[in-house]
């Protein structure tokens, strides 16, 4: 696990990567129209306001995509393992990896929510399974 | 300023395939030098240059002995062979220059360039958040994009494997192509997964090797060797916003603002087009570009292609050269040259009949689009 190649924690991203160490998701929103973008840039693509703050946002989101690597591009993976494209609620995409579900099992527009993966003292990976149904409980 | 369409007048190519005695100037330069022989012109009549891929425009033209008015390089990104073309048309057409030669060098394959992983230059721009998650090379961001058609619209593995059979196939018919052996759907199935969906041979090729064209005014290239081809349309649009993930239409509005301004530049619409030159990097930009290019309807792309629209003998016989695919990995620039060759009516074995026009395509964030024709108006 120690080769795999590691996200620069210590850059303008630096308050993502240390929320997820507290389970928090934390992304940069524009003072202006409230938007939210990951990852950081000066200006709002939106509407350009240069003003910003990191502010929590909900774990959850939809799976938009997926694909299964079995092309071994990095040390410390083990081949094939999938990579989905998370949509959060928030609007911010982001590149993940599934946790509790099979490739096969995926569906576009699944929910699914935050798994935190302590890669290393370091780095905390944002890992998302299939979101529990509430509804499903009840009967 | 000329109302008349610009020419291209003169072609020129390498060998292709592993090329390790030659480095991106060497190639270049043998290109260029075909291509000035192909015009019937001498690089003393060159005052524009474009270089593609290409490290240094200043060491290439020390190389080849070249003082142009006009010079400026460009990174070796695919979509910038439809963004240089262009852009010399609209020099010539401002009075900048006269006479542009546009040279691309790709020693790639001998230098070990890298499509996806650390040692990546290519297609993971902005990409370090993601490497621990294991995201990385174009192939998987269109192989996201092709599985999110698939679960839309039903698309199919048979149908992207259909896409690189045909041009394979047509690959058998050019004498210059790296890989010409024709393959079944049961190989294509066969071959191994990369980023699943997509096998091995949804694939370009990387490989070695140099392109070259020159394009002049219509005046000028009347008095040439070659008949002239025209660039009777072209357009460019992008999408760039949020483009470090795939966009969520396929690239299908850039495509159509792109398509719109080509057509009506050139007087012609797809009805017209005599053959198809797409950027096949992937075999789903192939489904894109047909969508977005609007041969076809939204999500019908995989149908489309599966009756044989794209192989010689049907309705848009494309990339008649074997494409990225399988006859070179060129960046866009040796299925221009093809289309050239197509126009003149000097492709031989795979030759389309009567070819009057011919339309080069991009799906990418930068779409270029151009139409060949063999006629000025």
């Amino acid at each position: 696990v120690s080769q795999r190649p590691l996200p620069a924690i210590d850059g303008a991203d630096a308050p993502f990567w240390q929320a997820l160490r507290r389970r928090e998701v934390r992304l940069q929103q524009c003072s202006g129209c409230g938007s939210f973008r990951f990852p950081a840039s000066r200006l709002c693509p939106h509407c350009r306001e240069e003003e910003s703050r990191w502010a929590a946002v909900e774990p959850t989101g939809v799976i938009e995509t997926w694909c299964v690597f079995h092309k071994a591009y990095f040390e410390g993976f083990e081949v094939p393992y999938t990579v989905i494209q998370v949509r959060l609620d928030s609007g911010v995409r982001l590149f993940s990896n599934p946790v509790g579900v099979a490739a096969d099992a995926l569906q576009i527009g699944m929910a699914v929510e935050a798994v935190f993966d302590d890669l290393t003292p370091e780095v905390t990976l944002l890992k998302f399974r299939p979101k529990v149904s509430v509804a499903s409980t009840g009967e | 300023m000329s109302t008349m369409p610009v020419a291209v007048v003169g072609v020129g190519n390498t060998t292709y395939g592993s090329l390790p005695q030659h480095d991106a100037y060497g190639l270049g330069s043998w290109a260029l030098k075909e291509a000035v022989a192909d015009a019937g012109i001498s690089f003393d009549d060159i005052d524009g240059l474009i270089v593609n891929r290409i490290p240094d425009y200043q060491r290439f033209c020390e190389c080849a002995g070249m003082d142009p008015s006009y010079v400026t390089t460009t990174p070796g990104h695919g979509r910038f062979c439809g963004i240089c073309i262009e852009t010399a048309a609209a020099l010539i057409r401002a009075g900048m220059a006269t006479t542009i030669a546009l040279v691309y060098g790709n020693d790639g394959r001998s230098a070990g360039a890298r499509y996806g992983g650390a040692g990546d230059a290519y297609g993971s721009g902005g990409g370090g958040n993601w490497v621990a998650y294991g995201m990385t090379s174009p192939g998987a961001f269109h192989a996201l994009m092709i599985r999110r058609h698939m679960e839309l619209f039903g698309t199919t593995a048979d149908q992207l494997g259909t896409v690189s059979k045909t041009f394979r196939n047509h690959a058998a018919l050019n004498p210059n192509a790296v890989k010409r052996a024709p393959f079944t759907l049961e190989q294509y199935h066969a071959s191994r997964f990369i980023a699943e969906p997509l096998h091995l041979l949804d694939y370009c090729l990387i490989n070695d090797g140099g392109v070259a064209m020159i394009l002049t005014t219509a005046e000028r290239a009347r008095d040439l060797r070659q008949p002239p081809v025209y660039l009777r349309g072209y357009g460019m649009a992008t999408a760039l916003s949020g483009s470090s993930f795939p966009p969520e239409d396929f690239w299908r509005e850039p495509m159509r603002r792109a398509a719109t301004r080509s057509f009506e530049m050139a007087g012609a619409g797809r009805e017209d087009m005599s053959s198809l030159l797409i950027y096949d990097n992937f075999t789903p930009t192939v489904l894109f570009s047909l969508e977005g290019f609007g041969y076809c309807g939204v999500g019908e792309s995989g149908p489309f292609v599966a009756e044989g629209r794209l192989a010689l003998g049907g309705r848009y016989p494309t990339n008649t050269s074997g494409g990225h695919l399988s006859e070179s990995y060129m960046q866009g620039w040796a299925l221009n040259l093809e289309g050239v060759r197509q126009i003149r009516g000097a492709c031989g074995e795979r030759q389309v009949r009567d070819c009057r026009f011919v339309h080069y395509m991009t799906a990418a964030p930068v779409v270029t689009s151009i139409i060949y024709g063999g006629a000025p108006s």
